[in-house]
């Protein structure tokens, strides 16, 4: 070692980069971590929702992996604008759903380039692992990441460095390359038995991402947003609220210039409430039912169509009438509507 | 049994009733930064999350977590902030 080292680590609290954590932290590096809030994550969204179906609260596992390592960790929020035209605008292109993972990662990783630039480190690590993911940890795709991040040389996957050429903090002496590691691949053996070593018993299981993006449900909604933007003659783009509304309730496309979003639960009918301004609230009257809300610019068929879905999901549905509230801004009317019966229709307008 | 009644005074309380994780966490941090060695920060927030982030993120960084309590609907939860040192 020449002099002391600092890194910045990027981590989800998944078991690879607790993993990288651990490694370059037996190294005496000093190590400030970061989590980066996209909007996006399945577990912030669980939480949002009032947890699990089974009653408990998903913990944060990024601020777990920091305290049980005790390393400082800090929050990035790139949730907005600029992010979400990444996501509708990306470079190398969508993953088999709705996620831009290269381009993501170009993202995250420029502005934790910032970010070391700003605290004086030497270098970020993440807990990538060459070959476990076909878009993104593929040998290319790293370089392309490191490259267009602006971290050519500063960028460490301590998981797998013995197979990637040797970084400026290797070459300087800062880190030892020799306790790094050569893993890759799908297999998380190897993991499983160095969190044995490491004395690392606490993390969650490998489920597939965190992330909404790789989400097949969600990407239909996601690329529906977009496709009806354009087809009305707007622009292809995304709003912060469409993040949060695009992980609520049933969607049903009535026309490119109107949807539906119906409540599910009692916490989604809450959300729903918090994004009313710009939209038709529609709920039935009389009978439970959920909150609904329907954007864009409805025809008259299309109100009454949107009417009738939302009193067949509510206790009125086996009625033969229901009345439906609309409330648009100061504009308050009822209407009189069958419960929609025909599965076969709701599915059509299903996203 | 510890209560709200036996935490110490803040020096000051920051209310994130309504913003979700991370939020509370991140206004928490902003807010520790501008505080003395040994004041207490009390942070009220009404995401459930807060009763398991705000231990960890007192672990991570070495602040000293009082506690944290469900008052209604919402959480309370009391930081002594504490220094750096010893911090590898």
């Amino acid at each position: 070692m020449t002099r002391p080292a600092k890194a910045i680590a990027m981590i989800s609290g998944g078991l690879d980069s607790t993993l990288a954590l651990a490694l370059v932290r037996r190294q005496g590096i000093a190590v400030k971590a970061i989590n980066f809030y996209t909007g996006f994550c399945i577990t912030e969204t669980q939480r949002r929702k009032g947890g699990r179906a089974d009653g408990t609260v998903p913990r944060n596992e990024a601020l777990r992996a920091a305290a049980d390592l005790e390393v400082e960790i800090e929050y990035v929020d790139v949730s907005g604008g600029p992010y979400l035209d990444m996501l509708v605008h990306p470079r190398y292109g969508y993953g088999k759903n709705a996620n831009p993972c290269v381009d993501c990662r170009i993202f995250m990783m420029s502005r934790a380039r910032e970010i070391m630039l700003a605290e004086g480190a030497d270098f970020v690590f993440t807990g990538e692992v060459l070959g476990q993911r076909p878009k993104s940890q593929r040998r290319d795709t790293l370089r392309i990441i490191e490259r267009e991040s602006g971290l050519e040389g500063r960028l460490l996957r301590p998981l797998s460095a013995k197979l990637l050429p040797p970084t400026v903090p290797e070459q300087e002496g800062l880190v030892d390359r020799e306790r790094l590691l050569d893993i890759s691949g799908r297999s998380r053996l190897r993991q499983m038995a160095l969190a044995r070593e490491l004395g690392i018993a606490d993390f969650p299981q490998p489920a597939g991402g965190c992330c909404y993006l790789t989400d097949e449900s969600f990407a239909r909604k996601f690329f529906d947003v977009l496709d009806a933007r354009e087809a009305a003659g707007e622009e292809r783009r995304l709003v912060p609220d469409d993040v949060v509304l695009l992980s609520t309730g049933r969607h049903f496309r009535l026309s490119p210039r109107a949807k539906l979003v119906v409540g599910r639960t009692e916490v989604e009918n809450a959300l729903l409430e918090h994004h009313v301004a710009g939209r038709a609230r529609v709920e039935a009257k009389g009978v439970l039912g959920p909150v609904a809300l329907v954007e864009g610019e409805p025809t008259w068929e299309e109100r009454v169509l949107a009417s009738r879905i939302v009193a067949r999901y509510g206790k009125g549905k086996d009625l033969p009438k229901v009345e439906v509230e609309w409330r648009e801004d100061d504009l308050v009317e009822t209407y009189e509507v069958e419960p929609e019966q025909d599965e076969a229709r709701l599915e059509a307008l299903r996203v | 049994m510890t209560a709200t009644t036996d935490m110490p005074a803040p020096a000051r309380t920051i209310d994130t009733s309504g913003r979700l994780c991370p939020y509370p966490i991140v206004e928490t941090a902003k807010a520790i930064r501008t505080m003395d060695d040994g004041a207490v920060l009390l942070v009220v927030a009404t995401d459930p999350g807060i009763a398991l982030d705000m231990p960890m993120w007192c672990r991570a960084t070495r602040n000293e977590h009082l506690g944290t309590f469900r008052e209604g609907g919402a959480w309370k939860s009391f930081v002594r902030k504490r220094g750096r040192g010893g911090r590898p």
